[in-house]
Parts: structure tokens; sequence; C-alpha cells
């Protein structure tokens, strides 16, 4: 009934004076752990490199190099790459599907792999991943891990963003933040070396490209803009030398076994000109050659995002390399040449980003704050209209936490239902965008056509994660989502996949309830507690004192632990302040149709609302 | 096109800044930063829930009055709409002189386009963004008569301008 915004993801760390948290990079390749240690970040583990593999051998899983040891006896049970698979549908993987050992499944809203006879997300699959790093860290830290800090691409969507966040609940970690991986690894190194001025982070991994500009200054490290590709890394030219020296083929096991031989050589020419790996022989400059195509992708990004950040290669004070793939000499000379400096990788480029990650979940969770971090959305986010095309509410590259709002109008006359279409990507066209949600604003009242005023906000917080809150001014009328549902899993499947993990303790759900409902109802009790000291003339005694006892009852509900209790008490006070609020809407909608001004309607409607609104009146969404 | 950004009842203000057209991007960056020290939700992480969400609403209007505040152009069209004056999604300017050169030069660009001239491209491009810079140079001295009249032709000419080098970075990306 009252409209006011909710954040969403409330944090339940527990204000303990030294909680047990971690940084987590899960990567495409390989996954690490790490902890800060008496003010210093450090990896977990004698062998730090989990390799991001999964194998299902019917009752259990293996996780890592365990895992790897069955990717060519079992090639359809051994899951490797699928961070490239999270929050896509099988439309968007189409170029690489082919050489993918394993048999995906599912549709274009959400992957699956079929493994013997049961399907698995790739949530479910990072999920496992993510359980063994926690439970490497709880034994090294000697007790439960309290949250963590899991790095994604910086240029991963929201679905792709979402779908991470989502495989973190399911390993039963409280997930504090979400955190872009060159951000990560630009903090691990201007800590380290006191690194000030402008700064580009090239991360090329297994599957993921990215590349950001920072600017270090004391206290602050702003990301001035980001760009990248989250379906390009190393894994390409694993696949490419495979196909060059072994041709394709529909044999899981030759795939597996040509890209396990592929991806040897690589890394044999790291150190040396000509490798050979099980008969077959690679040299450097066919390397090279088969690299080009992928290098130049990067090129392009990299002059894209030079090119936002307002800045000329030569404005840069460094280059800093990140991502296993950045170890070949192939892709150092290509850095070397396209910004014409020598990079930078005297931090380890595989254990950077865990190591900016653990201390960032450090600060989180209440340690020193060194720097604050400004990080930004990578792909705009917007709505579509009619004729399919796509307006922007926010531009990529706007720092977050973010906001926008719009307006919109009606199309037709006696439109009753607005849909609304939201999209992410850099496209005019809302079919060449990310599709992330549609839901529809019911329930305007008839009117013409362009009378009705329909609000849109979009919100973003500092995850990157976007909310999306639409209201019919006239009416008040409220429709949000918390946009999730088109690419990744819904809530109820993570809900129900919760439930039945049994890693996950019944108490810890408790907790989680709790925290959520107190949120909910501190909300609910400080919306009505300022509609009730502004909108004075619309309460009468009865209501007042019926909402005054259902808000101290609340209050008491909220000092408990019980969070059944909390929701019923703010159930009754929605029932109790029932009359006002409709008292509330019924003047902001006679005030439509008495002829008041516009601004007196919404200012009605609103409740107080601080915004200001604009028309927008070019014939609203679909 | 028009917008409502989520709070910026008064950008200038959330940044400390005085409102007014000329002002140092350092300055303003400057303030951005001091401001984000204070009210980032990272500091706010273990505080109680109501807090942190002030402080991510507070944070989130900081963000926006910084992209509104940190563009020249989009900094002079919120002072113009604090003036009173909004600029309509598909308004014109009356100089006909303009239009026709504008469309002259955008026939050029396809031209260009289709034969693939990057070089010409190129020149057509940095052509453009000179010809900007030396507008979005001329608002300062505008601000200082309060000729807002001709700050709103101004920017309208501005609007046409990006639209052109939209075109030439779809022209570039061709080539890349």
């Amino acid at each position: 009934m009252l409209l006011q915004i909710s954040e969403p993801g409330q944090s339940t760390i527990k204000e303990a004076c030294k909680p047990r948290v971690v940084g987590i990079d899960l990567g495409t390749t390989n996954s690490l752990v790490a902890h800060v240690e008496d003010a210093a970040p450090v990896v977990l583990g004698e062998d730090p490199m989990v390799p991001s593999v999964v194998y299902y051998d019917g009752d259990g899983v293996q996780v890592g190099r365990a895992a790897q040891g069955h990717a060519v006896s079992s090639p359809r049970e051994t899951l490797s790459s699928v961070k490239r698979l999270i929050g896509r549908g099988l439309k968007d993987v189409a170029s690489v599907r082919s050489m993918i050992p394993y048999e995906l499944v599912g549709d274009d809203r959400a992957i699956r792999i079929k493994v013997g006879s049961k399907e698995v997300s790739p949530v479910e699959v990072s999920a496992e991943i993510l359980k063994e790093l926690k439970s490497r860290a709880e034994k090294q830290l000697g007790g439960p891990i309290e949250g963590a800090v899991i790095t994604v691409p910086a240029y991963f969507d929201d679905a792709q963003r979402q779908a991470t966040r989502d495989a973190g609940r399911l390993a039963g970690l409280e997930v504090m933040r979400l955190m872009a991986e060159p951000t990560a690894a630009a903090v691990a190194y201007g800590l380290d070396r006191g690194s000030k001025g402008t700064y580009a982070v090239f991360d090329l991994g297994g599957g993921t490209f990215d590349i950001s500009i920072l600017k270090l200054v004391d206290g602050v490290f702003e990301v001035k803009a980001t760009g990248g590709d989250s379906a390009l890394g190393g894994d390409d030219l694993d696949r490419a030398i495979a196909a060059k020296l072994f041709g394709s083929s529909s044999d899981p096991q030759a795939i597996a076994q040509a890209i396990v031989t592929a991806r040897a050589l690589k890394e044999a020419l790291t150190a040396v000109p000509v490798a050979t790996v099980e008969g077959a022989t690679l040299n450097r400059d066919d390397l090279r050659a088969l690299a080009q195509p992928l290098l130049d992708k990067t090129g392009k990004a990299c002059r894209r995002v030079l090119k936002d950040a307002e800045l000329e290669k030569t404005d840069l004070d460094g280059v800093i390399l990140v991502g296993g793939s950045t170890r070949s000499p192939v892709v150092r000379d290509y850095v070397r040449e396209l910004f014409g400096k020598e990079p930078l990788c005297d931090l380890d480029p595989d254990q950077v980003v865990a190591l900016g990650a653990a201390v960032q979940a450090d600060v989180l969770a209440g340690g020193e704050q060194k720097v604050v971090l400004l990080d930004v959305v990578p792909l705009s986010l917007g709505v579509e209209m009619m004729g399919g095309v796509v307006e922007k509410l926010i531009h990529r590259n706007t720092t977050i936490p973010c906001g926008a709002t719009e307006t919109f109008t009606t199309y037709a006359d006696n439109q009753t239902g607005f849909d609304i279409h939201v999209l992410q990507g850099e496209r005019e066209t809302a079919d060449a965008c990310r599709s992330l949600a549609r839901f529809q604003l019911k329930g305007i009242p008839p009117m013409i056509a362009g009378m009705a005023r329909i609000e849109i906000t979009y919100l973003v917080d500092a995850d990157g994660l976007l909310k999306v809150n639409a209201k019919e001014l006239t009416t008040g009328n409220e429709a949000h989502v918390e946009v999730k549902p088109s690419y990744g899993l819904t809530d109820e499947e993570v809900e129900r996949m919760l439930m039945e993990s049994f890693e996950y303790a019944e108490e810890d759900l408790a907790k989680r309830n709790l925290a959520t409902e107190r949120v909910e109802a501190e909300r609910i009790l400080s919306a009505t507690r300022q509609a009730f000291a502004t909108d004075t003339e619309l309460l009468t005694a009865d209501v007042r004192a019926a909402g005054e006892t259902a808000m101290d009852a609340l209050a008491k509900a909220m000092a408990g632990d019980d969070h059944l209790a909390i929701r019923h008490a703010v159930e009754a006070l929605d029932l109790a302040t029932k009359p006002f609020a409709q008292a509330r809407m019924n003047r902001a909608v006679e005030a439509g149709f008495l002829g008041k001004t516009v601004e007196e309607v919404e200012a009605a409607a609103a409740h107080g609302d601080a915004h200001k609104h604009e028309a927008h009146a070019t014939g609203g969404p679909r | 096109m028009e917008r409502a950004s989520s709070s910026n009842s008064d950008a200038f203000g959330l940044l400390g800044l005085p409102a007014q057209f000329d002002l140092e991007s350092s300055a303003i960056e400057q303030a951005f930063f001091d401001r984000s020290k204070e009210l980032h939700p990272d500091r706010f992480a273990s505080a109680p829930a109501a807090e942190r969400v002030a402080a991510l609403s507070k944070s989130r209007a900081l963000n926006d009055a910084y992209q509104i505040l940190k563009k020249p152009v989009a900094r002079a069209e919120y002072l113009l709409a604090q003036a009173g004056i909004k600029i309509g999604e598909n308004e014109r300017i009356a100089d006909t002189a303009f239009l026709m050169r504008v469309l002259e030069l955008r026939e050029e660009l396809a031209e260009a386009r289709v034969a693939k001239e990057t070089a010409l491209i190129e020149r057509l491009c940095n052509d453009m963004k000179a010809r900007r810079k030396d507008v979005v140079e001329s608002l300062s001295a505008l601000f200082d008569r309060k000729d807002l009249g001709a700050i709103k032709d101004q920017l309208i000419v501005l609007r046409y301008l990006d639209r052109y080098l939209e075109e030439c970075d779809a022209a570039l990306d061709d080539e890349d």
C-alpha cells in the first residue's frame, strides 16, 4: 500500500567481533579462495588453484583435480568451463557448443546439462565448486565461513550476476558482495604497490575477457569505464588449437582428449618456442596466428573502453595483467604493442583477483577500509518502447549504486495493462539486447491514449543487480520486479534447491528469514509513520488509534526472533491502515478527474515522494 | 529525451558545489570522491538495516548527481531545467543554414561509409569533435550573460552534433 522502495539483498552478516570471511575467485578454468590475515590477503590451500571442474559419478560429486582426472575417460560426466554457461540460454552458447564434450539441454531461457539420468543447472555445478572452496577455507580457518565476496567478470550482465549470486546461496554462503574481477585485481595491486594514477586492467581468463580503466587516488578507486566480452578467453584458443590439429569430431572422448592436448601445448609454449605433446607439435608462431582473431577482439574492446573513458592510451600510467591467459608471451606481446608500454605482471595473475576479493570481504565485515571502490554498470539498462526500440534509462559506465526514473504513457485509448520489457545492452532494438524480464502493470483506469502516467524506476545496487518498479501515478497501482527470472533460476527453484541441500542448516534459513522480515517491517513502519505525519487530514481518530496499536505490536514483534510473528504483525498493520490508504488513493484519483494539474495529482499519488516527474509522452512501451 | 533522475533535486548541493556552469572537472571529481568516502554503502555494511538502506539511497543520489554534473552538456541542460526551460525530444531550431549543413555532412559521411573510406570518416569525425568542443566552450559566455534562449539553441545544436558523432562511431565500428 505505501509506496516505498525496498532494497534487495540485505546482508545478514552477524555483528561478531571478527567474522570469518573470504574472497572467492570463481573462475572459468580455476577457482581460488583467499582470506585476510594480519592485514594482508593470502590465498588458502597448499595448492590454491582448484580446477573449476565437477565430476558426477552417480551418487556423489568430485571437484577440482580429482574431477579433472576423469575428463578424458568420462567426458559426459566431467563438467568444466560451466562459467561460460551460467545465466545463459542455449542460443547464447551456440558458437561453442560443438566443442563442449558434455550434453547441453534446456532452452533459450536457461541451460541444463544432462549428466547420466539427471539434469543439472550451471548454477548447481558452480555451487559444487563453491562448496569445495568453502570447506577448504573452513578447514584451514578452523570454523564456519560467515560471509564471502565472490568475483564476477566486470562485463557479466544482470542475469549472469544473479545466477552467480544464486550459486553462492546454494553453496550455503552468505554472499556479501559480487565484485568485478578487474576491480578486485586493482585493489590488490593498488594496496600492495601503493599505485596511484590511471590504470588499465587487462583481464583475460579461461572464458571471459574484461578491460577496465580505473583511477586510483588516495582513498578512492574509481572505475572510469569497463568493457569486454563475457564469452572470450583462453578456452577459445584451446578449441582453435584442437580444431587445427585434430579437426572436428562428434566423439566426446576425442573432443575431450584434443582439448587436453591443446591446452598442454599452449601452456608449454609459454616457456619454449616449440612444444610437442602426445605426438602433436606446435610452435609459437602457429599459436600467434591462431590467437590473432581472439586478440583482435580484445583490441577492439580496449579501444572502445578508452573512448568511453575519454582517454588516450598515453594518459595511462600502466597496464595491469590479470588472468591465466596473460601468462602467454603471445598475449603479452600483443598488449605491449596495443598500449605502447610494458604491462605490469609482478603479482601472480592467477591469484590477484582472489586477493582483492578477500580485502573487500574484510572491509565489509568491519575491517579497516583503506579505499572506497566506485564500480560501474557494464551495459546500459533500458525498456522496450513502441516499435521495438530501446529507451535507455541507465547508461553503461554509470557509477553504482544508481537509479533512474522516467514517466511513460499509454498508446491506445482505454488501455488497462502496460507491458514492461526490461533489457540490457547497447543496441537500439529490443531483439538485439539481452531480455532480462517482462512484467505487466495492470489495473490502469480507462483513459484516452497519452493520459495515463506510468512511472518506471530502475535501481541498481552495489552488486550491480537491478530492481525495477513501475507505478501508475493516477491510481498508485504498483508492480515491481527484482529482475531475474528470464535466464537463471527462478526464486522458487533456488529455494527448493536450498531446502534439498543438506549442507544448508535449518537454523541458517530461520536467521535469513528473520533478517528479511525485519528489513521489510522496518520499511513499512517508517513509511507508515511518514504517511501519518504528512496526510493527517485523511486520518480518522479510529484509524489512527488502530494504526498506532498495530505499529506498537509490530515493533514488539521485531524485537523477538519469530519471523512469522513479524510477518503477521505487518499484515495486521496493513489491514488497520487500509481505510487510510484507500482515502489517499481516492484523493489521488479524484484529483485526476476533477481536472487538477498533473503536478498536484502526482504529488498526491506519489505519497509525498520527493521525486519530480517529467512527462515523456512519446507513446509508452508496448 | 527527458529524464527525471531518481533524486536529482539538487545535484550541486549534493556535491557541495556552487550551482553554476563554470566548474573545473577536477573540482567536480574531487567533490565526488570526498562525498563518496562518507556515503558509500561499503562503509555501512555492518550498520543496522535502516541505516544501510538510507546510505544506499544517499549514495545512489550522489552518483546520479555526479553523472549529471561531470559532463558539461548534461550540466548545462540541468541548469536550464532548473530555470524552468526544458528541451523536448524532437525540438528543432529555425536556423535552416545550419540544418542544411548538417544534412550535407551526414550525406558525406554515409557515402564515405559505403565506400569504406576510413581516412575520410576519421576526418569528418575529428572535424565534428572540434566543432562540438567550440560550441561547448561557447556556453560559458552565454551563461555569464544569462542568455537562456541562446543556451537552449546551442544545446539543441549539440544534440544534432552528438547524433552525428554517434553515426561516426558506428561507421568506424564497421571498419574495426
